[in-house]
């Protein structure tokens, strides 16, 4: 390879190097824009989707690192999601019974009802959902951080893979600690709500613990929520992280995408799970 | 003198949405050397040195490390590349949950798969090289900034590399702590042969240790050059820039 001499300089003069101007888009080439970042966008989370499962497999365990994420998302959360299960228990009891004493003013199945709507839905997506509000925003923020102060590119350049650095311990946790939460969280979501039919409509609680409905399909389906959901929120807010731009504005931008767009991504997997356990357990 | 060209720049276009940040910058750096590359904040030093070790990539232009043209290399290629050329980020960027021995220990746990206690030791050994083997123990957010630099040059250093990228390495350190890292980079040229590329715009640190130097401005390569030929340039833009003043030509 030839070398450089000594002053040679290759710039042309003070000649500004951005000459175009660029007109503003109109409405079918800023939809059009819109769509190919929202497929780009979801090749790019399907990417990091599929690496977070094969390093789960084949990447090497960080020592500490997966019961410390099993402590901050699972132990932490604790508080949170049982108060506000606690008090949505009281208000769908309070609510549903109100709408029952209209129609038929029997509240023997009332327990029963509940229960089979909480195993098989409620229990998992809100539960999800709340957790995608402290969780995810925790993941998107911390990761975030790391791509603006360069910590992530100090990772890379130690042969260290983000994904399985970063994600893939908080993966694993999530998986096993948002499927016991939502367990925990359920049950005090039916206790609160079998103190509510007590004390608003004078349902015994022998009478409220029903579990006449509940069969294979609503335990199957509730189960495969816990597990869809504990997998998508640190997938989620783990890649809104890594695609954080720019400085403290790009994490807060990186945060807020992590709630939306895991929130979004659980009523979405609610659906089609949902219809999938209609479809195979249709009793 | 003949002197081996190490890395080639060969008309690096780089483009963030509209804004064209390197458009067309070309140059050699040799082995051995302590190569700075100048530039007001924002002019793309930075950059162009990320694009060396894949951490971005050319939207044009051809990179040449040791006879091998790298610009297109994914992630698994680059590996080999990154072990040659390591780099100290600007910030330090340790990471705070590990130990000062432990952060100096990745790569070699990483890039070698050596044990956590081997490569422990093996980093202990490490810090020695910068004088921080006092600070194995200790944590990133118990040191001040000179040692935290210090620290991670350990870390860009561990796995022998040819090359070391210095992103901005004296900013925001003391007066005291900024030689010494200067020392040290002049060092590392002069006793092991590794050849440096230094980011900064730290005046005193220019024209106390750099054989060569690159100014870019504009996206351009303004003047490639020895101390001497920016000290006697007589280009407005260059004199303005290493003489630090306000007033000029310079359009920022």
């Amino acid at each position: 390879m030839a070398t450089t001499s000594p002053g040679q300089a290759s710039h042309p003069a003070d000649v500004d190097p951005v000459p175009e101007a660029h007109a503003p888009p109109g409405p079918v080439a800023a939809l059009g824009g819109s769509a190919i970042d929202l497929f780009l966008g979801g090749k790019e989370l399907l990417s990091v989707f599929i690496r977070t499962l094969y390093y789960s497999v084949r990447g090497k365990r960080e020592k500490g690192a997966f019961t410390t994420q099993m402590y901050e998302i699972g132990n932490k959360s604790v508080f949170f999601l049982s108060i506000t299960m606690g008090f949505i228990g009281m208000i769908l009891v309070y609510q549903s019974g109100l709408q029952a004493k209209r129609v038929v003013p029997d509240y023997t199945m009332l327990g029963a009802t509940y229960l089979e709507l909480l195993v098989r839905d409620f229990a998992a997506s809100i539960g999800a959902l709340m957790l995608a509000t402290r969780v995810g925003a925790g993941i998107a923020a911390e990761i975030g951080s790391m791509v603006v102060t360069e910590q992530v590119d100090a990772l890379r350049m130690c042969a260290a893979d983000p994904i399985d650095f970063l994600i893939v311990p908080r993966f694993k946790a999530s998986v096993i600690m948002t499927t016991v939460l939502i367990v925990w969280a359920g049950t005090v979501a039916y206790l609160t709500g079998a103190a509510t039919a007590y004390v608003a409509f004078d349902v015994a609680p022998q009478t409220f613990f029903n579990m006449a409905l509940i069969d294979v399909g609503d335990v199957s389906v509730g189960l495969a929520k816990c597990l869809a959901y504990g997998a998508a929120i640190p997938v989620v807010s783990g890649y809104c992280g890594l695609s954080t731009f720019g400085g403290s504005e790009g994490v807060g931008w990186a945060t807020t995408r992590a709630v939306v767009n895991t929130s979004l991504t659980i009523i979405i997997l609610n659906f089609f799970i949902s219809t999938a356990g209609f479809l195979i357990f249709p009793g | 003198m003949s002197v081996e060209t190490g890395i080639r720049f060969q008309n690096i276009v780089k483009a963030f949405g509209p804004k064209r940040v390197l458009n067309g910058v070309s140059f050699d750096v040799h082995k051995g050397e302590v190569f700075f590359i100048i530039g007001a904040s924002g002019v793309g030093k930075s950059v162009l040195i990320k694009h060396l070790v894949g951490l971005l990539y050319p939207d044009e232009g051809e990179i040449w490390l040791d006879g091998e043209e790298i610009s297109k290399f994914d992630e698994v290629r680059m590996g080999p590349v990154r072990k040659k050329c390591a780099m100290v980020f600007q910030h330090s960027t340790l990471f705070d949950s590990m130990t000062c021995a432990e952060n100096v220990a990745l790569p070699l746990r990483k890039h070698k798969g050596l044990t956590l206690k081997e490569s422990v030791a093996e980093a202990k050994r490490r810090l020695h090289v910068v004088h921080m083997q006092e600070f194995g123990d200790r944590y990133p957010p118990e040191l001040g900034d000179g040692m935290r630099k210090r620290v991670a040059i350990a870390r860009a250093l561990t796995l022998e590399p040819e090359y070391v990228l210095f992103d901005e390495p004296t900013t925001s350190l003391d007066p005291v702590s900024a030689r010494r890292v200067d020392k040290l980079i002049r060092e590392l040229s002069d006793t092991l042969g590794v050849t440096s590329i230094v980011v900064s715009h730290d005046l005193s640190s220019i024209f106390t240790i750099a054989d060569r130097i690159v100014m870019l401005y504009k996206g351009h390569v303004r003047l490639l050059g020895t101390r001497d030929d920016f000290k006697h340039t007589p280009d407005g833009v260059v004199n303005q820039f290493i003489n630090g003043r306000a007033q000029g030509p310079m359009d920022l």
